[in-house]
């Protein structure tokens, strides 16, 4: 896949190097030399003389260049939000010059880092958690909680398609904000989480949530990374509704979680009646404990 | 009698080449008719649809020497080199230009990129005027010296 956007000598070096299905992002800062993160562990890629890889603001620009199919434009609603996403869920981060107009990001130029992640679907990793989430029928409001890069995306795709895979006969939404979840080409996910999914991809929180219960009446809304200032209006909505919420947000423990904006709202309000802890100790997804609505410890690794 | 014939075909083959001669003019012209026409159809593409490049290109059915211009950019898009020569009725100067309308377009958020389809749009709009008016000046003053080139050319050998 990687291979129809990076530069063929490089991508070639990085597959001889590598296990391809092992790395989980490849870094480029311009001037500076290139990572390869495999396993949690960081990598200088050197090139066929031993030599370290230098990135140059060129290999970004034409990467970038192929990423968005010469079409910037096409892709401007994404880059403004600091990514691109490539077929099979590839998140690409940028980093560059910011451009705003009325303190509204135009666009980003002058491309300086850009990160790209590749997405991993660890069949069974959820499993640890699944109990304490599901009970019989019943699927508890949870979050999922860890600093990024730590599996969470890896675990809630997994938890889905565990949810299928148990016959859980309930109407899954998925709200796909950077379409790294199912990764929606065409109309056709490139993964298949089973047959009670309906995935809105590339689209805002408030759509989702809004028109995703009016219009596909979900039992359940899964959704990655959200913004407990922006995004829990939409999800009290929704809980208030009747619908279940499996989402995940960016904090490295409950402490810090404990620090964010409205977290005290959803403690007093139980909103949440679980709350799973994630670290890569052990990998990404690592297990690091599961936490009841008043954050008892219920499974403590 | 063959002096005759001869004198016909003499005449005939002269307004061929003469025709030929005014057709690139025409050409020159249907070239950046179309060019115009191609990056007004980007700009609403861009304003409504942003479909991205390679399917916009696509979606067109162009003519001629227009067609040629869309099959070299479509090997750009994959090569990232342009090569014009195949695009017959250009000359250095307007290669230059659609090199740079070439490599400029999809390089910006959709705002930029419609103004800078305008700028090109303003430069496209000069060379279809000046196209417009050989046209109409030249192919008929080469039809009508081929003509009497021809009729002169007869007299002389009669």
């Amino acid at each position: 896949m990687l291979k129809d956007y990076l530069d063929r000598e490089l991508y070639n070096t990085i597959i001889k190097t590598f296990c391809f299905n092992d790395i989980t992002e490849i870094r480029m800062r311009a001037n500076e030399n290139l990572i390869v993160v495999v396993k949690n562990k960081k990598f200088y890629l050197k090139d066929n003389q031993g030599e370290f890889i230098k990135v140059n603001t060129n290999l970004i620009e034409n990467f970038i260049k192929k990423a968005s199919e010469n079409s910037i434009y096409a892709f401007n609603d994404s880059i403004v939000n600091g990514y691109i996403t490539l077929p099979k869920g590839i998140r690409v981060g940028l980093c560059g010059n910011i451009v705003t107009d009325d303190d509204k990001i135009v666009t980003i130029k002058e491309f300086q880092a850009i990160n790209i992640r590749i997405p991993h679907f660890i069949k069974n990793c959820s499993l640890p958690a699944f109990d304490f989430i599901v009970n019989g029928e019943e699927i508890k409001n949870t979050l999922i909680i860890s600093p990024p890069g730590a599996g969470k995306t890896t675990f809630i795709r997994d938890l889905v398609y565990q949810l299928n895979q148990h016959n859980i006969p309930k109407n899954i939404l998925i709200a796909d904000e950077r379409n790294e979840i199912c990764s929606v080409v065409n109309g056709e996910p490139n993964v298949n989480l089973g047959g009670f999914c309906d995935v809105y991809s590339n689209c805002s929180k408030k759509f989702a949530f809004k028109n995703g219960i009016r219009s596909m009446r979900p039992d359940v809304i899964v959704t990655d990374e959200i913004d407990l200032e922006r995004d829990l209006e939409y999800i009290i909505e929704a809980i208030n509704s009747g619908v279940n919420v499996i989402a995940t947000i960016h904090a490295k423990d409950l402490n810090q979680l404990k620090k964010k904006k409205n977290f005290d709202t959803i403690l007093e309000e139980k909103f949440f009646s679980r709350f799973v802890v994630l670290s890569s100790d052990e990998g990404p997804g690592t297990l690091c404990g599961v936490y009841d609505e008043k954050l008892n410890c219920i499974y403590c690794r | 009698m063959i002096k005759w014939i001869l004198i016909i075909v003499l005449i005939a083959v002269i307004m061929l080449i003469a025709y030929s001669v005014s057709e690139q003019y025409k050409d020159k012209y249907d070239f950046y008719n179309n060019l115009k026409m191609f990056l007004n159809q980007f700009k609403i593409n861009i304003s409504f649809r942003q479909e991205k490049i390679n399917n916009f290109l696509n979606s067109i059915t162009p003519k001629r020497q227009f067609k040629c211009f869309i099959e070299e950019y479509k090997k750009y898009l994959s090569s990232g080199e342009l090569n014009l020569d195949n695009v017959k009725v250009l000359e250095d100067e307007d290669k230059a230009i659609l090199n740079d309308i070439v490599k400029n377009i999809g390089k910006y958020d959709a705002k930029n990129e419609v103004q800078q389809l305008d700028t090109f749009l303003l430069t496209v709009d000069s060379k279809l005027s000046k196209a417009l008016q050989d046209k109409n000046k030249l192919c008929p003053m080469i039809i009508k010296l081929a003509l009497l080139f021809a009729i002169g050319l007869s007299i002389l050998l009669i």
